[in-house]
């Protein structure tokens, strides 16, 4: 019996220089680029994965779109109806070495909302490669995520930590949530 | 390190390219958001003329006819984008 198909559009969320780009280059290609290239406008990467439906636990094939859009708040709410529109899931993405990423996973989150609705959110502290230069402890993650339903984990783009894992645990996440 | 202006990359970006759809699509939002939705909605037109698929440019000519009060040519706009984008 074939799988059946499942499309999910799932959002990046985060500020500028995050790695967002990163964690979807390394999860859907395997590759990694230490020369940072701001994404300007609105980057689509397709990727299909087998999955069990949490609910069903039949084999699902789901075949996951994921938006990039840029890290640039100023035109966040401009642009909310355009990136969002029909969004199922996000991953929010913040920055071990710059504390301030972490906080502002909730504006990036308010402004998802209005479009999408409460839709499920996985967190990642990327760039965990950096442990020396880290200015968020696991503590501070810990408290601000599960005090806001999100679960979370941490990886590194540039080794690959955790990232499979990051985006199948979102996944996993809203199939959970499909009405 | 930071990230440097969204107007320094789409000058940029139109500098090697002036039909380069991410920057024209940045460029539109960066008109709107400067008062000129008019301008925005003009560029827009001309990016979904090189990409009628381009991901979330109906959606966001849908909001900029909102904004200028033509809700026929949002809703049209809409259709497409759910069209388009799902």
């Amino acid at each position: 019996m074939t799988a059946d198909v499942v499309k999910l559009k799932v959002c990046m969320a985060g500020e500028a220089m995050v790695g967002k780009t990163s964690l979807i280059r390394r999860y859907v290609l395997q590759e990694y680029d230490d020369r940072y290239t701001a994404t300007l406008g609105t980057k689509i990467t397709k990727k299909v994965l087998a999955a069990k439906d949490p609910k069903t636990g039949r084999d699902v094939s789901v075949s996951l779109i994921l938006w990039d859009i840029m890290g640039t708040p100023t035109l966040r709410d401009l642009l909310k109806e355009a990136y969002y529109h029909g969004a199922q899931g996000v991953l929010g993405v913040a920055d071990l070495t710059r504390k301030e990423t972490l906080r502002e996973l909730d504006a990036w989150y308010r402004s998802i909302q209005t479009v999408a609705g409460p839709i499920p959110t996985y967190v990642v502290v990327n760039k965990a490669d950096l442990v020396d230069e880290a200015a968020l402890d696991e503590a501070t993650v810990k408290t601000f995520c599960e005090g806001r339903g999100w679960p979370w984990s941490s990886t590194s783009a540039k080794t690959g930590k955790g990232v499979e894992e990051a985006f199948v645990a979102l996944v996993q996440g809203v199939l959970a949530a499909q009405g | 390190m930071r990230r440097p202006e969204t107007s320094v990359l789409v000058n940029e970006a139109l500098r090697r390219n002036g039909d380069d759809p991410d920057a024209l699509f940045v460029l539109a939002a960066l008109r709107v958001q400067d008062g000129h939705p008019e301008e925005g909605l003009k560029i827009l037109d001309h990016v979904l003329v090189i990409d009628p698929d381009y991901p979330g440019a109906w959606f966001f000519k849908e909001k900029i006819h909102r904004m200028r009060g033509e809700a026929w040519a949002a809703d049209s706009a809409r259709r497409q984008g759910e069209a388009v984008d799902g």
